[in-house]
């Protein structure tokens, strides 16, 4: 205990005594973290978003002009009894043209052009399941190819869209975090070396005096560690930061994103893996150096 | 005990810079390794305290075999041995007091023996009052005690000195000898390196003599051994 005690204060004074190298490793660690939380955090972001949103899979069949109404009666009940289903809506010409009107008012007046209603009559499908699966498909497809039904529209395109948009978001994020990571290491790596060699006679003399190889080893790798905390704490308070404050600075990019990004969605998650993530490059950083720069 | 059986030393093919000593050196002697630039003083001692290996032959310290100690354990060794090096070695960013209790530090001792037995060091070398300042702040000659302090601060079985007093002058240098007897007098086996003459000839104790890597002469206080 002592001697992790010596080990820490060590570390803290060497540190200190390399301010200049260590505040900029520092900054460049807590940079590079900072890039792995924001792709995480989107990544993370997107996904909650497609599994909020697949919630409402829903599809919109459109009717071919003049369909018999109880062909489409049929249609939904049989619908309605199929275990998938969670709710069937029929929406006739008119309710459709009534809806258009509420949610337009300022283009009511093309509608005034036509004598009878332009829109086709049309049902909702509203689906149990939460992801999008074969059968929810092929029940789509097969309600489409119906000769009474003219159009589908299904929100799943969109679910799928943006499920493949996060899978890009975390490629991209993986290999930019991944070439950074290996930066902070070799960063880390290198300035152990120059630490090592800053106290090349410290060490000869605690060798001659009878230090064990862990007491001059442990200094160093607490300091990778110092340096990796450091940097993640620093990176976690900037992301913090940036989250809090793009909904005050940046209302209009929060519009743009139609609710993919939600600001208020902070998982704490995100910071542990900094953290371990930053704790880890310096830890093991620090091993590699002194694996190849402290020998006996 | 040191004892050395037909020990080679060779860095360059062809060139021995040790060459078939055998030697044993008993608990508590005093002795002086004399020589030449170059006879091979400094690569002796450093293959006390392992710092320089056998390139043949066998070194026995206090019964353990020098080629049989793995790297990992040789802190074992060397908290045996104490080492006093010409240019000092101290660390210019720590006090005295701190250059002196490293030893101990470094073996994880409580705060309240590192301070019992770092004054204890200094007053025997005469520089407690000097404890809180830095190497360069004191002379040459305080330094070397400083040094010979942080050598006996860990209580070793063996005191190294290469070459203690070549950068003092003779009444510095009487001096740093007269501590090492001291030291000496409790038991600790005392090999110092030297090419002072005047030192052997004020302080009659055994000499080793070398050249060119061979033990050429062995002379006992009373004459030849």
């Amino acid at each position: 205990m002592n001697l992790l005690k010596t080990a820490i204060i060590n570390s803290i004074i060497n540190i200190m005594r390399n301010k200049v190298i260590n505040i900029l490793s520092l900054g460049i660690i807590a940079f590079t973290l900072l890039i792995f939380g924001i792709f995480n955090y989107l990544s993370l972001n997107i996904e909650n978003f497609t599994q909020n949103f697949s919630k409402n899979i829903v599809a919109i069949f459109y009717f071919n002009e003049g369909v018999e109404k109880k062909l489409i009666d049929d249609l939904t009940k049989r619908l309605e009894n199929n275990v998938l289903v969670d709710s069937v809506t029929y929406f006739s010409e008119n309710q459709s043209e009534i809806q258009f009107t509420r949610e337009f008012p300022e283009l009511k007046y093309i509608l005034n052009e036509f004598k009878s209603s332009p829109f086709p009559s049309s049902i909702e499908l509203k689906f149990k399941e939460k992801k999008k699966n074969t059968k929810i498909t092929s029940l789509i497809e097969e309600i489409g190819k119906l000769s009474i039904v003219e159009s589908k529209q299904v929100n799943l395109d969109w679910a799928e869209k943006i499920t493949t948009l996060s899978r890009f978001i975390t490629i991209a994020g993986i290999f930019l975090s991944g070439i950074l990571i290996f930066i902070s290491i070799f960063i880390i790596f290198n300035i152990i070396k120059i630490n090592i060699y800053y106290r090349k006679e410290e060490i000869s003399i605690l060798r001659l005096v009878g230090a064990t190889d862990w007491y001059i080893r442990i200094p160093f790798l607490i300091e990778g560690g110092i340096l990796g905390f450091f940097g993640s704490i620093f990176a976690s308070i900037i992301l913090f930061t940036l989250l809090k404050l793009i909904p005050i600075y940046a209302r209009s990019v929060i519009e743009l994103s139609k609710g993919v990004l939600s600001f208020d969605f902070i998982p704490t998650s995100i910071f542990i893996r900094l953290i371990i993530l930053g704790t880890s490059i310096g830890f093991f950083s620090s091993l590699f150096s002194i694996r190849k720069f402290l020998k006996n | 005990m040191i004892e050395f059986y037909h020990v080679y030393k060779q860095y360059i093919k062809n060139q021995f810079a040790i060459s078939d000593i055998s030697i044993s050196i008993e608990k508590g002697e005093f002795i002086f390794l004399t020589g030449a630039s170059g006879a091979g003083k400094s690569t002796f001692l450093k293959m006390i305290y392992k710092e320089e290996v056998p390139s043949r032959g066998q070194i026995l310290i206090n019964s353990m075999n020098l080629n049989l100690l793995p790297d990992n354990k040789l802190y074992k060794l060397r908290r045996d041995i104490g080492i006093v090096f010409q240019d000092f070695k101290l660390l210019e960013n720590r006090t005295i007091y701190e250059n002196v209790a490293i030893p101990l530090i470094a073996r994880n001792e409580k705060k309240a023996i590192v301070d019992k037995m770092v004054i204890n060091a200094l007053t025997l070398v005469g520089l407690t009052h000097r404890r809180n300042y830095f190497p360069t702040h004191v002379s040459g000659g305080e330094q070397q005690r400083v040094a010979i302090a942080r050598a006996i601060v860990g209580n070793p079985k063996i005191i190294i000195a290469d070459e203690p007093t070549g950068n003092l002058d003779t009444e510095l240098s009487i001096n740093i000898i007269k501590i090492f007897e001291r030291i000496n007098i409790n038991g600790i086996t005392v090999l110092i390196a030297t090419h002072d003459n005047n030192i052997l000839k004020l302080f009659p104790k055994r000499i080793l003599r070398l050249d060119k890597g061979m033990l050429v002469s062995d002379i006992g206080i009373g004459g030849i051994s």
